[in-house]
């Protein structure tokens, strides 16, 4: 093989080994870990109890969050984010909770930039 | 759309790893221009390619955040429904937009003024693309302590910058000096800068790693304790190859000494540096071991996991994986995809065990063990020089590749019905195909060296460079494992499989490199065989059940 041939096929060799390092970089996992919340993980509540809280372990961003509620019929509102007293808490309140199985979809940007998200899901019963 | 967010997410972990190493380059640069370059005031050519990498390092960083910061607006504007004006306020878009600021200010002031001419207040824009830098880590977003965490980030990886990164720009110095006089001065004022920027970079690794992994579970227990314990095996090696530098140095107060061996101990110095600083991205992306303590491995699962058993040489009947079940019971339910390499579970009748599926990942691991175990006895055997035959050693490369490309990915052609080019479109897969013609043409390189069907260095060098960049692929990239317990256990066999490949290509590359007469090249002759041979051991031991 000629040594430019050889030198180009070193360098396709290495291009192709740098691809498959970038294609293998880890996926992030974001910073921001729910570590409270009101209801918790399959906890139940009456259909009174309409104010959410969630507790994270970073300093999130409440602007640019955003929190959903699907409902036992699987229709999803977008729930309005109350202003922020605690730099890692976000609560919101729903109305006109019917008994069933709910699940609350948290999307969140922390300060540094990182974007997480996760759910939690509970019951409305009636009590 | 959802599949697009996913695609642009993900380039934004590997922009993120980008931008460290550029990050550093820049910072590097300007510490060494201010530090250590005034020494070679007369060689044009050093000046030049001095400014050149230190221009094209902070233009890359500046596109590079730039496609960052867009890539992060749009996730935001679309997931969380935002509109532009809302969603540019955000910290990530301030810290960007100083960035790049800073980035564009270190041409306009490196493009100006002569290199030796560089006053301290060169460093000004260094500081501020490292406070960036530090807004968008961890300490950022802490609750407590958050100061002291960003004081300890900053001081630590502004060392890293000014050790590692500089270190590229000795490389041009050196090779240019004009004289021995000057690379021993040079060399010398490094090394001093070297031996500062360890000690501070070591106080804040330390002060970040009590904050972040807080106690010994957290340190073995977690991904983010694990990925900290390889970046610090990384940095011993790294220090042991700069505590050779430094002793070189120091032995070049002899008339007859060389530049040469410096060099490739340098740019030894800095590919493992690079794969550090790799880590380090990687490390970012996750949360710290503190805060993950609802799942966390003990010390019970690991000495079960890595306790030694008898291989796994039989493999499951392929009837029985996962994607053969979910597709018989698919096929009675017509709403579901068809021909489609995700299968929801979730809709199926039974769920599946994936007990066969961890039994063939189990068998593939072992039997790649034995290869490797092969090919080292057989790299060991050529290097005693008695058994000519044992050269051929590469081949067992093919014989990898060639098993790879069958047991991969079995729900793929030639095992499985999904047809050839569909297959690619599956992100796992694609890596899996990536992989496979990179060993193969790795193996062919090998393979010409081994037999001296060709004597050009490039071809010599890919070995080693492939088998750093493998080793830097095993220790980030993610495992598809959903069970977050799986996924760390997994770790325990990948993390010292990627430090030996790392190791493994270091030795091979400074074997090849330093002068034939060198008192190291015959003990780094035997470094990246014994490698192979415990790389084959590892994976010989590899569990998922």
């Amino acid at each position: 093989m000629r040594p430019q041939t050889t030198k180009r096929f070193s360098a396709v060799t290495l291009t192709i080994a740098v691809a498959t390092l970038l294609f293998h970089v880890a996926a992030a996992s974001g910073h921001a870990i729910l570590i409270a919340s009101t209801p918790k993980e399959g906890g139940v509540i009456s259909k009174s109890d309409s104010t959410f809280a969630l507790q994270f372990n970073v300093r999130i961003d409440g602007i640019r969050s955003r929190i959903s509620l699907v409902r036992p019929d699987g229709s999803v509102q977008v729930v309005s984010i109350n202003k922020q007293t605690s730099p890692n808490t976000l609560t919101a309140n729903a109305a006109e909770l019917i008994p069933g199985i709910y699940h609350i979809r948290w999307q969140v940007l922390a300060v540094d930039g990182h974007i997480s998200s996760g759910e939690v899901r509970f019951t409305v019963r009636e009590f | 759309m959802v599949q697009l967010l996913a695609i642009i997410s993900f380039a934004s972990v590997i922009m993120r790893a980008v931008t460290l190493c550029l990050q550093s380059l820049v910072i590097g640069g300007l510490v060494f221009a201010v530090c250590v370059g005034s020494c070679d005031r007369s060689s044009e050519k050093v000046e030049q390619q001095i400014r050149r990498l230190i221009v094209g390092s902070a233009s890359s960083l500046a596109f590079a955040t730039v496609v960052l910061t867009a890539a992060n607006i749009l996730v935001l504007m679309v997931s969380a429904d935002l509109k532009f004006s809302e969603a540019i306020g955000a910290n990530f878009v301030l810290t960007g937009g100083l960035c790049i600021a800073a980035c564009l200010a270190v041409v306009a002031i490196v493009k100006s003024v002569r290199i030796w001419q560089f006053r301290t207040a060169a460093l000004i824009p260094a500081v501020l693309i490292l406070i960036t830098s530090v807004m968008s880590s961890h300490a950022a977003s802490r609750i407590n302590h958050g100061a002291l965490l960003a004081l300890f980030t900053a001081i630590h990886q502004g060392a890293t910058a000014t050790w590692i990164g500089g270190l590229p720009y000795l490389w041009i110095a050196l090779k240019r000096a004009r004289d021995l006089e000057t690379a021993r001065e040079l060399s010398r004022k490094f090394s001093n800068l070297a031996v500062a920027s360890v000690a501070v970079l070591a106080a804040g690794g330390l002060g970040l790693g009590v904050a972040y992994i807080g106690s010994w579970q957290g340190f073995y227990g977690t991904t983010y304790g694990t990925m900290a314990a390889a970046k610090i095996v990384l940095f011993v090696c790294l220090l042991a190859l700069g505590a050779l530098n430094f002793s070189m140095v120091r032995g070049m107060q002899r008339e007859d000494a060389t530049v040469v061996n410096l060099r490739r101990f340098v740019e030894a110095e800095i590919g493992l540096g690079v794969v550090v600083i790799l880590t380090a991205a990687s490390l970012t992306s996750q949360p710290p071991a503190v805060d993950q303590l609802a799942v966390r491995v003990n010390s019970a699962d690991i000495i079960e996991r890595l306790a030694p058993r008898w291989p796994r040489l039989k493999s499951p009947d392929q009837q029985e994986l996962n994607y053969v079940i979910a597709g018989r019971q698919q096929s009675s339910v017509p709403s579901l995809a068809k021909d489609s390499l995700v299968q929801p579970d979730a809709q199926l009748a039974d769920p599946p065990d994936y007990l066969a599926d961890r039994e063939w990942s189990e068998y593939n691991h072992h039997w790649a063990g034995l290869v490797m175990l092969v090919l080292g006895f057989l790299a060991l055997a050529s290097n005693t020089g008695k058994a000519p035959w044992a050269r051929n050693w590469p081949i067992m490369f093919l014989v990898l590749a060639v098993f790879l490309f069958f047991r991969a990915d079995p729900e793929v052609w030639p095992l499985g019905p999904t047809s050839f080019w569909a297959s690619l479109l599956a992100p796992e897969v694609f890596q899996h195909r990536l992989t496979v013609a990179l060993i193969v043409a790795f193996g062919i390189f090998e393979w010409k060296v081994r037999t001296g069907r060709t004597d050009s260095t490039y071809a010599a060098l890919v070995f080693p460079a492939v088998s750093v960049i493998g080793g830097a692929v095993l220790l980030t990239h993610s495992h598809a494992i959903t069970d977050v317990k799986e996924q760390l256990l997994a770790e325990f066999n990948h993390l010292p499989l990627a430090i030996l490949g790392v190791v493994a290509g270091v030795s091979r590359w400074l074997e090849l490199r330093i002068p034939s007469e060198d008192r190291a090249r015959p003990i780094l002759s035997w470094v990246w065989p014994v490698c192979f041979v415990l790389i084959g051991v590892i994976l010989l031991n590899y569990r998922e059940i």
